[in-house]
Formats: structure tokens, sequence, C-alpha cells
């Protein structure tokens, strides 16, 4: 074991391996965890309507549909709400925990932090008035790209959002290298080292969005800039858009790697090559943007030959993830009596809410994994591209490895931020399985529609060409949204159940994450960030140089922006 | 830094499985002549009437042979007065047509069911791809990306007798 001396400066709580939050980390943490479930709230309620306004067989028993009545808004605030705002409020909020508790020490500035909140915070609740007041011009979708331009509000409340977690990252980044100063020859534990990844991929992915919200939509939404280009917004967007994927899928492996292994009661199978994944990830998934613009005119295909290639290569890490974390719950099952090859999948804790949630969403993200490897080839991304099947996958990935991790960790971090246990484990394990259920079916669903040619996006209950089959399969997606709908409801009933209504204490529980770096085999240069970051760069270099030179196209001059903006979305 | 040897295994088996997908990603190219689209042209979408788009319509260019020009508008495709609204365009069994396709106002999608036909048209870009019409049917040209509250009726017809 590290021989590790801590730093006095620590506002420890009573023992620091217990879970019990100190008052400073239950506001700051909490606040975040609070607002990323008021986001959520918004947002994940307008999935299952839209599934409903999806179905031809449901909209003719029930043509008026309540609630976000205009399919579009639904569509726009489900993305927004829990692609940008849950997810970013959570990541921070989960990731201030797993430093300071890794590190033994508070985030370096907590008046940086509060910053950071009240910007994102802000930039949330001028979202939700632009996305519940002005539903019409505000329907751009999550993906905002112009000549469509939404109400100024909108993207004011994306840079406060990006702001915010700019500010957040710098106080990640800061207390990291306090705390590496102080350990100058010990290796960071492993979360932490995960977590200084993901923020990296964060702040290089956000220099895309950012440089397309200042310069192109804001101006233009404000009636500044005439012109814009739509090629170089979509290219920027997505330069964003993939590592995206990664800021969201870090958190959960953080927590496969970190926590489950103790949570489902075995050890990690090697932390070294858990380490160098990370490293993988921080190295590949921002390069790899372009596999979303493989049908795009503006971009040849020997920039999009490399960077599928790219995309194959990012997928390493998560096998190596699979391999790693499956040793793991291998090791679990062995100490709980599985004897037999194939009996460890079901000697795990299927009835403790935490690890139940976390296994069904790796049974989801296996699916959405594969179904990934297909969008990244570039030949087969044209029979799938812009079809229900892009929604099925990352609805699996997304929808499900991440979400459902998110909802385990909230299974034990939100009685922590409370003081009070989960209100029911009945409930907690009732809504687990009805989302599994649902999004397997979902998925299923969305994915043979795809497949038939239905388009993503599209109110299909009203398209003059949806095909029987395709027709077919919109219904059962609407089974499968009666029962995501249950299963939102089971979720809030346990949030609001354990916020406002628990009155058992809660039980004395260790934190589940290592507070020292166990292994010493693993190489120090991993954490030599200048290596990475300069590797990084020349990817960037040889993935984006030459997409850039044909998206500006400076063949007729400087006057790169060349198209007139439309106002806002166009109407009937 | 010490890998196990059956994560050894599981890493070389991951490496030949990404191998065989990249294989298939260089033959689809270099022997069944599958192309991603690619830049043709950049054109100005308020002066459409000064390029080809100017007259939208399929021509015939050699047997079996076709061009079709399409201009994609909030919430229509344009083939010509000949192809009506919804567009339907008719091509006999066997014909090879390079669609030009471009939009004039804000982001659309071109898909053709059953076909792997799949174009984004971004205002102020040509795209242009190739489709071969072996199987007699009905199909559908999709708008697969959205396009505002009307994107749901944006569709044509292609039908190959």
């Amino acid at each position: 074991m590290a021989s590790v001396t801590y730093p006095q400066t620590f506002e420890a709580p009573a023992t620091p391996t217990t879970l019990k939050l100190a008052k400073r980390e239950q506001a700051m943490i909490g606040a975040h965890i609070i607002a990323a479930l008021v986001a959520l709230m918004f947002g994940i309620f307008m999935g299952p309507f839209q599934t409903f306004h999806r179905s031809p067989t449901f909209v003719q028993y029930f043509p008026t549909i309540p609630i976000f009545t205009f399919y579009y808004q639904a569509v726009t605030a489900h993305g927004v709400m829990n692609a940008l705002f849950f997810t970013t409020f959570f990541i921070i909020g989960f990731c201030y925990f797993v430093v300071e508790r890794s590190l033994q020490r508070p985030i370096k500035s907590t008046p940086m932090g509060w910053a950071a909140f009240a910007s994102m915070a802000v930039g949330l609740v001028m979202m939700l008035f632009v996305l519940l007041t002005m539903p019409q011009q505000s329907a751009v979708l999550y993906t905002f790209y112009p000549p469509m331009i939404a109400p100024a509000m909108f993207y004011i409340g994306l840079v406060l959002l990006v702001l915010g977690s700019w500010l957040a990252s710098a106080n990640i980044f800061l207390t990291y290298r306090d705390w590496k100063r102080e350990h100058p020859n010990d290796r960071v534990p492993l979360a932490v080292l995960a977590v200084v990844v993901n923020f990296i991929v964060w702040c290089v992915a956000t220099i895309g969005v950012a440089i397309e919200i200042v310069f192109m939509l804001l101006p233009a939404s404000l009636g500044i800039l005439k012109v814009t280009d739509p090629q170089l917004a979509r290219t920027l967007f997505w330069f964003f858009g993939h590592p995206l994927v990664y800021f969201w899928l870090l958190p959960a492996y953080v927590s496969w790697y970190t926590m489950l292994p103790r949570q489902a009661g075995g050890k990690l199978f090697s932390e070294p090559l858990a380490r160098v994944a990370f490293i993988m990830f921080l190295v590949f998934s921002v390069p790899v943007g372009v596999h979303h613009q493989f049908s795009d005119p503006g971009i040849s295909a020997s920039s999009k030959g490399i960077q599928t290639l790219l995309t194959l290569i990012v997928s390493i890490p998560s096998f190596m993830t699979a391999f790693n974390v499956g040793a793991a719950l291998e090791n679990a099952a062995r100490n709980r009596g599985a004897k037999t090859l194939f009996d460890w999948p079901f000697k795990q804790k299927w009835n403790d809410p935490v690890v139940a949630a976390q296994l069904s969403g790796m049974l989801l993200f296996i699916a959405g994994g594969f179904s990934g490897l297909i969008n990244a080839s570039a030949q087969l991304n044209a029979t799938i591209h812009n079809t229900s099947w892009v929604p099925a996958h990352f609805h699996q990935t997304l929808g499900g490895g991440v979400t459902l991790t998110y909802i385990g960790i909230l299974y034990w971090l939100l009685p922590a931020i409370r003081g009070r246990a989960l209100f029911s484990r009945k409930v907690a394990l009732a809504q687990v399985f009805t989302w599994l259920i649902g999004m397997t079916l979902f998925g299923l669903a969305m994915g043979e529609a795809g497949l038939q040619g239905v388009p993503r996006r599209a109110l299909t209950s009203q398209a003059p060409y949806l095909t029987p089959a395709g027709a077919f399969w919109m219904d059962v997606t609407a089974v499968s949204g009666v029962i995501l709908l249950i299963s939102s409801i089971l979720l809030y009933v346990n949030i609001i159940g354990t916020l406002f209504f628990s009155r058992q204490p809660m039980p004395e529980a260790e934190v589940p994450i290592e507070t020292v770096s166990g292994d010493r085999t693993s190489p120090l240069w991993l954490e030599r960030w200048g290596i990475w970051l300069g590797i990084l760069g020349i990817l960037l270099l040889i993935s984006y140089g030459p997409v850039m030179t044909e998206v500006l196209d400076f063949q007729e001059g400087w006057n790169i922006l060349r198209y007139m903006p439309t106002s806002n979305a166009p109407m009937p | 830094m010490e890998i196990n040897k059956l994560e050894r295994y599981w890493l070389i088996a991951v490496g030949i499985t990404l191998g065989a997908f990249t294989a298939a990603t260089i033959l689809a190219v270099t022997v069944f002549g599958i192309r991603l689209p690619a830049p043709v042209e950049r054109i100005d979408p308020q002066r459409l009437d000064q390029t080809i788009f100017a007259n939208p319509g399929v021509r015939k260019i050699a047997d079996n042979r076709y061009e079709a020009v399409i201009v994609a508008r909030s919430w229509a495709f344009d083939a010509g007065p000949e192809a009506g609204n919804p567009a339907v365009l008719r091509f006999p069994r066997g014909s090879q047509v390079t669609f030009y396709v471009t939009s004039k106002d804000v982001m659309h999608g071109f898909q053709i069911e059953k076909h792997t036909l799949n174009l984004e048209l971004v205002p102020g870009q040509v795209a242009r791809a190739t489709a071969n019409f072996n199987r007699p049917g009905t199909y559908h040209i999709i708008c697969n990306h959205y396009c505002g509250a009307g994107h749901q009726v944006m569709y044509g017809v292609i039908i190959v007798e």
C-alpha cells in the first residue's frame, strides 16, 4: 500500500471513510445534484410523450396528448434538459464528491465552486423559460443547427452552462495540482485520474461549440450577424458532440471501476490497465466527431475514412473495460459462492438497487456498444443515418448504461445528501427493472423501425410515408414509452420521498471509493499530461486539419460565412 | 506494468475484430465501390436560379442512365413541374440515377427507402449520390433531417417500373 500523509486542511467528517457528508459538502454537492434532478424532471417525461406522439394507433385513440402538445418542443426539451443540463450538473456534483473523498481534501475554492454553480443555474432557468414560453421559436432541437435560429436566450443559457462548467473544471484541475505537489511520487487514485481525464476531454470539446455559439449563432440570433454557414456550424457542433458522449460515459466508468467492485463484493481485476483505458479515452475520444457527418456533402471521403479508423480505436478502452469490470464482477460472484462457468452473472446482488441499476445499465450498454460500431462503419451508416436506429443506439448507451449508472449512484448519494435512508428500496428495484425492460423494448422497436427507413425526430404519426411495418414498430415504441413513463414516475417517487418523506436515519455506510492508489505497478508516466495533450494535438491536426480546410473552403476568399439565416424555425 | 495472460488474449481478439471492421470498410470502397458523399460544389442558396437548380427535373443522359436535379425546401422536394407535389419520379427497372440535391432554406435530409442513399442537405452545398434501381416497386424519398413544424409531411415518391 502507498504511504500517504493527508493534509491537515481537510475539513473531515467524523471518520474519513463514512459516507456522512460534512455541511459544506452537503450544500455544494447537494445543490448540483438537485439542479440536475430539476433539469431531468423537465426532460425525462418528454421521452414517453414523444413515443405517444409518434405512434399512429396511440394518436388515433388519444388525439390530444396533454403536456407539451407540440411534438418538436418535446424533442427539444428532452434533448436539452437530459443531455446537456442534467448530465453536466450531475457530473460536476458527483466529480466534486469523488475528488474530495479520494484526495481527502476539499476542492480548491468553494467560492469559485458557487460561482460556477450560479452561472449554470442561471443558464438552466433561462433555458427553461425560453423552452416553456416560446415553444415554436425555440424548437431547434438540442443540436440547434443553423440556419434555423432560436431566441438569443436559448444560446445565452448554453453559454452560461459552459462557462460554469469551465470554472468547475478549473477547480478540479487546481485541486489535483495541489495534491500532486504534495505527493510527487504517488499515483493519484484511479477515480481522480478518470475525473481529470473527463474534464480535459470536456474543456477541449467545448471549444468547438463555444466558437459556434459565440461567433455564429448568438450574433445571428441578436441580428448582429446576417450570414452563417451550416456546414461549418455542423462541424464545430460535432467536434463537441462526440467527445460529449464520453464526458457522460466516463463518470459511469468511474463508478464501474472504482465503486461497483466494492459494492458488488469483489475486487478490480487490473488497476494499471484501467488507467491505460482512461488515458486512451483522453487521446482518442475527441478526434472522431466527423463520424456524425458521414452523409455531409462538404467533407471529403478520405477525411471521413481517417475518423472512421479513429472511432474504431476509441472502442478499445471500452472493450478493456468490459473485461476488467467483468472480471471484477466474476470475482464478486465467486466470493458469493458462484461455482460454474456461467452462473456468476446470476449470483450478483440483483436485490440491491445500487448494484442492480449499474448491472442493468451494462446490459443495455453492451447492445449500445455494438450498434455504435455499426454506426461508426462509414458505409453501414448510409442505411441508418438519421433513422430511428440512431436514437435506439443512444438510448442503449446514454439512456441505458449511463443513466442507469447515474441512477445507481443517486440511490446512495441522494440519501447521503439528505442524511436519511432511501425512501424505498422496493420502488427503486421496480424502477430499475422497468427501465431495463422499457429501454430494451425501445431499442428493439426503434432499431427495427430505423432499418425500415423510419426517420428520427419526426412526427411519424402524421407522416404520409409511414409504411405498415414502420407504423407497427412505432406502436411498439409507444408501449415501451408507457413502461418508461412508469419507471420515471417511480424514480421521482423515490427522489421526492427521500428528500421530504424519509424518516429512517441513513444507515452507517462507507464511501465506496479508494482513497489511495493501491497499485504500485502502474507507471507514473501515465500522469505526464503534457505527453497526452501533445498526442491529442497531433491527432486533432491529422483528423481535423483536412476537415477544417474543406469546410472553410477559402477558394472564394476569406468570406467564410455565406448564407443568410432565417430568423426562427419555419412555421406552417 | 504487467498484463495478465487472459487479458492479453482478450486484447488480441479485440484487435482482430477491429482489424476485420477496418478491412471491411476498406473493401467496401475499393472492391464494392461504395462512395460516401464528398464535396461537389458550393452555391449560394439564395441564387439557385443561376445554377443547375434553376430547372429541377429528371434528365436522361444515356441508356438506363439518368440525372435528377432536386431542390429541397420547407416542406417539399421540388423535382420540376412534371413531377408535381409531392414529387413523383418514375424510372424503368435497371436504371442508374445520379441525384444532385441542395436545400434553399434550412437543413434537410434525403433518404430513399430500401436503398443505401442517405444525404444531409446542407444549404450552400451541392449533395451528389448515385442509386441503382433494380427492384420494381414504390419507394419513398424521406426528409430525415428536422426542418421545422411541417417536417413530417416532406417526402417524395420513386416508382420503379
